[in-house]
């Protein structure tokens, strides 16, 4: 079975809202300075806050990714095109 | 530093970056814009920029408030350590530290970091482990267990003890029970903090035999 990656556009979505669930894990521990908002705010919050910029870089290395399959589509078509022609049309 | 509800430059820092990366955020998932390049540099800002200055402040700020005697004294079985240490009226050898300004609120880190060279990292771990032995053994144990029963791992060595009173001056060297155990004390062999000496750092967790061997409960 091959792994489907998820459109960009879901990517960037979840990555937004473990980015908004890290957030305010990592602040806490600024509030109140006990144990365990300061454990969850090293462990949990920096996990998420990790995770959710790690599916940014994914979601742009897959659009990059598609955008140059893109370009050598395009210049592959261009090159059949030209090659295509007759001669004499070429020379005209 | 950050103490309590106080927040400091690097705080203000941290929340500030993190709102404005939550706005953006937000932002980003209400409006549902198709994702262009201009889409790409806000998100850049919002799921990698701020996001890392609020990490990178928050973990300091974090960091530092693993150093307070709150932080030490937020799980139970700590709070009588931390309420002496922190009381006025009290005689312990912890809480006549902890009214120095050189300890204060970070008392209890002050007197049992680890001194050496990868000291914060190795005291750092020793926390981990109490933290795993809270969760594993001690949650649940009531005070009345817990004060006769937990005990330091090893004894506090005299080097976190002359760090600040040197054995080297005169004044120091001039009171006979200095004079007479300097090379036990300096070679860690009778500890500072022992009975005879200048007794237990926090005897309110002590047992009564312990207390006896003392000379008695101090205030």
């Amino acid at each position: 079975m091959k792994l489907r990656i998820p459109t960009t556009e879901s990517l960037l979505r979840v990555a937004c809202i473990l980015a908004l669930v890290a957030l305010p894990l990592m602040v806490w521990s600024l509030f109140d300075g006990t144990v365990w908002p300061v454990l969850i705010a090293l462990s949990v919050g920096q996990g998420l806050g990790t995770l959710s910029f790690f599916l940014f870089l994914v979601a742009i290395a897959r659009d990059l990714h598609l955008k140059r399959k893109l370009v050598a589509a395009s210049k592959e078509t261009e090159r059949e095109r030209q090659s295509s022609r007759p001669p004499a049309e070429s020379a005209q | 530093m950050t103490s309590g509800h106080e927040l400091d430059a690097m705080g203000w820092v941290s929340v500030v970056s993190a709102a404005m990366a939550a706005v953006i955020l937000i932002v980003h998932l209400v409006r549902r814009r198709e994702v262009t390049t201009t889409t790409r540099v806000w998100l850049l800002m919002g799921l990698g920029v701020l996001p890392i200055v609020t990490a990178g402040t928050a973990n300091i700020a974090g960091f530092e408030a693993t150093q307070s005697r709150k932080f030490c004294g937020s799980c139970h079985v700590m709070i009588p350590h931390a309420e002496d240490s922190g009381d006025p009226k009290s005689l312990s050898l912890a809480a006549v530290h902890a009214r120095n300004e050189y300890f204060g609120q970070n008392n209890c880190y002050t007197c049992h970091k680890d001194y050496g060279m990868y000291g914060y990292v190795l005291t750092k771990m020793g926390g981990m482990r109490h933290v795993y032995l809270y969760l594993t053994e001690y949650r649940n144990m009531p005070l009345s267990e817990s004060k006769p029963s937990i005990r330091i791992l090893k004894p506090l060595p005299n080097a976190n003890c002359m760090h600040c009173h040197t054995t080297t001056a005169p004044d120091w060297l001039e009171v006979p029970d200095h004079a007479s155990s300097l090379e036990s004390v300096r070679s860690g062999k009778l500890s500072c903090a022992s009975v005879g000496c200048h007794g237990f750092a926090h005897p309110m967790t002590k047992l009564g035999k312990e207390l006896e061997l003392d000379g008695g409960a101090r205030p």
